[in-house]
């Protein structure tokens, strides 16, 4: 009976494949991202990283603190489901900084984002057709933005 | 409509008709020319590669003249495939990731995995095996740097006494076997990358792996025909008409199959008529009539054929000179068909909106990393590939053994 | 044996190999903890993904289509301005009457959304490009639909992400990693619903993540701060009381979810939905 010999083709491949394959593998340990598959495939570090963001808009309970009387007012009326900052724009810099960073007053521009009459807008939403309602005047000459209920 | 990121006035007035989803309305699809290329590159591997196996496997003894034409073709096209992917990744130098923590429910993450058991488990093995004979003896007698090449390749292997040489042939036949699921496998998953896109009614079904299969087995024997001809001609050689003949019939009739799975895709849509129907039709009617009615069915599929299946029919009644004529102009029309129908497949699927409500345009620009250009370059690279390939391994300087035989031939 | 080679130089080799991998694998770990710590101190300290789960539903009876939300939204995140990507936008739906003497049960169906539905201040509708809706009397139904991430239970997104890039967390939420995305757009394909995009500076894929960096500090997202008329209603199904808005939505409204048959289980659920909306 001959001995085995391992033949030197098949050696060689089988010491290059022994090779690849552990390269790939010690090259997979090092190069995975720390904290990956610990919550699921992906990098757990992750949602951290995406949370720590800056908020834009402060929300409405940060003007509370400064702005109580117009908070109040705005909580009489219909104008109650509104955030301040969807009229104001964005607050978080004014809420941080409020000397330096200050909010826009606003102008008849912004109502008539919301009431100008459209076809497409539910019934039981006030709408008015700016060109026939009042044209040329200021909405504020009749309307109390922060309590519509009003009259200035 | 400005771009004020790059401070470069640049219209970008978005081209659609009807209603499309405000993210889907952009300049250019998000898969553009690259990812039309990338199927393209990889079935011409797996065809070139069926069709080498034809004589490894199924003892084809007439094509062993472009046996190892097919081989090198193979290869020289795989080393190019991942460059139309690297460069349409938004992030390409973190391509790495896919084989590092590859996602085992996406389709598109065993391409690391299947691309590199396919290059080095099956190819360069099979061509190492089919070569080692003759790199040995041509490390020996070539001089200089071609020389060292030849000896790298060699591995340092250098036993070529009859048992290593039978050695040689029956691995190589065990690798030939295993290498046609792999080539399956290594283009049927872009096929089903595609096919289990549930979100686009165009892509989204069971035949669009065996469809990208079919197809690529016919761009690749045409690829075969096609480069057998040139390297021919260049070499101002007789081609083996049997050879020929026999790579035509497996064209012809991996033809009728590829024919007949895409007409049964185009019926069944037409016949159960789904939501979104309607628009696919406009869309492939107005967007895809020049690449679909023109491009693949016409001069990619029918004409082709016509030719083809005449050419089978009435062989005897047609010249040589005429024959390898047809035989060119078939090879030709079916890789441009082919490439239509990767086109017709990718970006069709992109010019109509998941809102079944629009469609959108492609306006292909010249310049940049996804124009015609670079397509163009990707396109030629290959070839480039092939031909210091075949200057180093198939060259008619060097003298070759031929390949190893299972029996040793009689004395 | 070869000269130059012998058993100790070999051993000694290996036993260096070893020694090398070892140490970079303690520095691998030392580098990821301190990593964590630097990365994390922006981030809200206590929240635990495990005890939320987060939800917005949507009222289309609510929905005024001021565009407040589209606006906020891009304002909040930094979304490109231009050219037209949104992680939210508004569409509206114009449904016109039948023509007369003909047997149908409605007319034509248009859909809009020009800039994504967002109005500039001062601008009733958008301006550009110009929309031609049909005349007020033609009109059989109209309204509009806010759109975003429908946050499904089975995200085709996640699913086909090659690398896990994109993922849903375990508090409802679908999000992507930006610093492990690749870029190559396979779960932009794969949205049904149009909510992903490729953004143009980061070259990576992005989304609604539900103001992610809002939400885990006790704010809401801004599309719902901002929404005049609660059409966008949000809620921690973990920890909602049943007289919180996001209960009492699905106790007072049958709902529906945007393409069904896909089998994704939206988890954003739709009051006063028409069978035209996609």
């Amino acid at each position: 009976m001959r001995p085995f010999r391992m033949p030197p083709q098949i050696l060689r491949l089988v010491l290059l494949t022994v090779g690849i394959v552990t390269s790939y593998l010690i090259a997979r340990f090092f190069l995975t991202p720390a904290s990956f598959g610990e919550l699921g495939w992906f990098r757990a570090n992750a949602l951290m990283e995406i949370a720590s963001a800056k908020p834009v808009y402060a929300g409405k309970k940060a003007c509370d603190e400064c702005h109580s009387e117009e908070y109040q007012k705005l909580s009489q009326a219909e104008h109650k489901s509104l955030s301040c900052e969807a009229c104001h724009g964005p607050g978080a810099e004014h809420a941080d900084n409020p000397d330096i960073h200050k909010m826009t007053i606003l102008t008849f521009s912004h109502c008539v984002r919301c009431h100008e009459a459209d076809p497409s807008r539910p019934k039981w939403h006030k709408q008015i057709n700016p060109k026939t309602h009042y044209p040329g005047q200021v909405c504020t000459e009749c309307h109390v933005p922060h309590q519509p209920n009003e009259v200035p | 409509m400005t771009n004020t990121v790059t401070n470069i006035v640049v219209e970008m007035i978005p081209h659609f008709e009807g209603y499309v989803y405000p993210n889907e309305a952009t300049q250019q699809p998000l898969w553009s020319i690259l990812i039309v290329l990338y199927p393209y590159i990889t079935g011409l591997v797996a065809g070139a590669f069926i069709m080498a196996s034809l004589v490894r496997v199924f003892n084809v003894k007439a094509l062993e003249p472009v046996y190892r034409l097919s081989m090198l073709t193979a290869f020289a096209f795989l080393l190019c495939a991942p460059l139309p992917l690297l460069f349409h990744l938004g992030h390409p130098e973190r391509c790495y990731e896919v084989m590092i923590t590859p996602h085992l429910t996406s389709p598109m993450a065993i391409f690391g995995f299947v691309y590199a058991w396919y290059l080095m488990a099956v190819l360069l093995l099979e061509l190492w095996f089919d070569y080692r004979r003759d790199l040995v003896r041509w490390a020996d007698t070539t001089p200089g740097f071609r020389g060292l090449l030849y000896r790298l390749f060699t591995v340092g292997v250098t036993d070529l006494s009859e048992p290593a040489i039978r050695l040689d042939a029956t691995i190589g036949h065990v690798l030939s076997v295993v290498g046609i699921p792999s080539a399956f496998l290594l283009h049927g998953y872009v096929g089903f990358i595609f096919g289990s896109v549930k979100a686009n009614p165009w892509w989204g079904n069971v035949l669009m792996p065996i469809i990208f299969i079919m197809s690529a087995m016919v761009s690749g024997i045409a690829l075969c025909v096609f480069n057998y001809m040139v390297l021919s001609w260049v070499r101002r050689r007789t081609v083996d008409m049997r050879c020929l003949d026999v790579m035509g019939m497996f064209l012809f009739y991996a033809l009728v199959v590829d024919a007949a799975i895409e007409a049964l895709d185009w019926v069944h849509r037409v016949y159960s008529a789904e939501e979104g129907f309607q628009l696919m039709q406009y869309m492939a009617r107005e967007k895809l009539f020049y690449t679909l009615n023109l491009g693949q069915a016409l001069l990619g599929t029918l004409v082709p054929l016509v030719l083809l299946g005449g050419l089978q029919l009435i062989r005897k009644r047609f010249s040589e000179l005429v024959r390898r004529r047809l035989y060119f102009v078939s090879a030709l029309l079916i890789l441009v068909g082919v490439l239509a129908m990767r086109w017709n497949v990718v970006i069709g699927g992109q010019l109509f909106s998941k809102s079944l409500r629009g469609v959108m345009s492609y306006k292909m620009e010249f310049a940049g990393l996804e124009g015609w250009f670079m397509g163009g370059v990707l396109l030629a690279l290959p070839f480039v590939v092939l031909t210091v390939l075949i200057t180093l391994f198939l060259s008619e300087k060097l003298p070759s053994a031929g390949h190893p035989e299972p029996k040793p031939a009689p004395v | 044996m070869k000269p130059g080679f012998s058993r100790r130089r070999i051993l000694g080799n290996l036993a260096g190999t070893l020694g090398a991998i070892a140490t970079f694998a303690v520095a691998k770990k030392a580098k990821a903890a301190v990593q964590k710590v630097l990365v994390t101190s922006d981030a809200p300290k206590g929240y635990d993904p495990h005890q939320h789960q987060w939800l917005m539903a949507i009222d289309v009876d609510r929905c005024i289509g001021c565009g407040h939300c589209v606006e906020a939204c891009k304002r909040e995140n930094h979304v490109p301005e231009e050219p037209w990507y949104f992680r939210t936008w508004i569409e509206r739906y114009v449904i016109t009457k039948p023509a007369p003497g003909s047997a149908q049960s409605r007319g034509e169906v248009f859909v809009f959304s020009p800039n994504g539905g967002m109005r500039k201040p001062g601008e009733g509708q958008p301006k550009e490009p110009p929309v031609d809706l049909p005349p007020k009397e033609e009109v059989q139904h109209s309204f509009f639909v806010p759109k975003l991430c429908n946050l499904c239970h089975h995200s085709p997104c996640a699913q086909v992400c090659p690398v896990g890039a994109t993922f849903d967390a375990p508090d409802g939420t679908v999000l992507v990693d930006p610093k492990y995305c690749i870029g190559c757009g396979f779960c932009i394909q794969a949205c049904p619903y149009g909510c992903r995009f490729l953004n143009p500076i980061t070259k990576t894929a992005e989304k609604c993540t539900l103001c992610y960096h809002r939400i885990t500090r006790g704010l809401k997202p801004a599309c719902v701060e901002v929404c005049p008329t609660q059409a966008r209603i949000f809620g921690d199904m973990k920890q909602a009381a049943p007289d919180d808005p996001i209960r009492q939505f699905f106790q007072n409204h049958r709902v529906q979810c945007l393409k069904p048959h896909l089998g994704t289980e939206p988890r954003v659920l739709y009051a006063g939905l028409d069978k035209e909306v996609r």
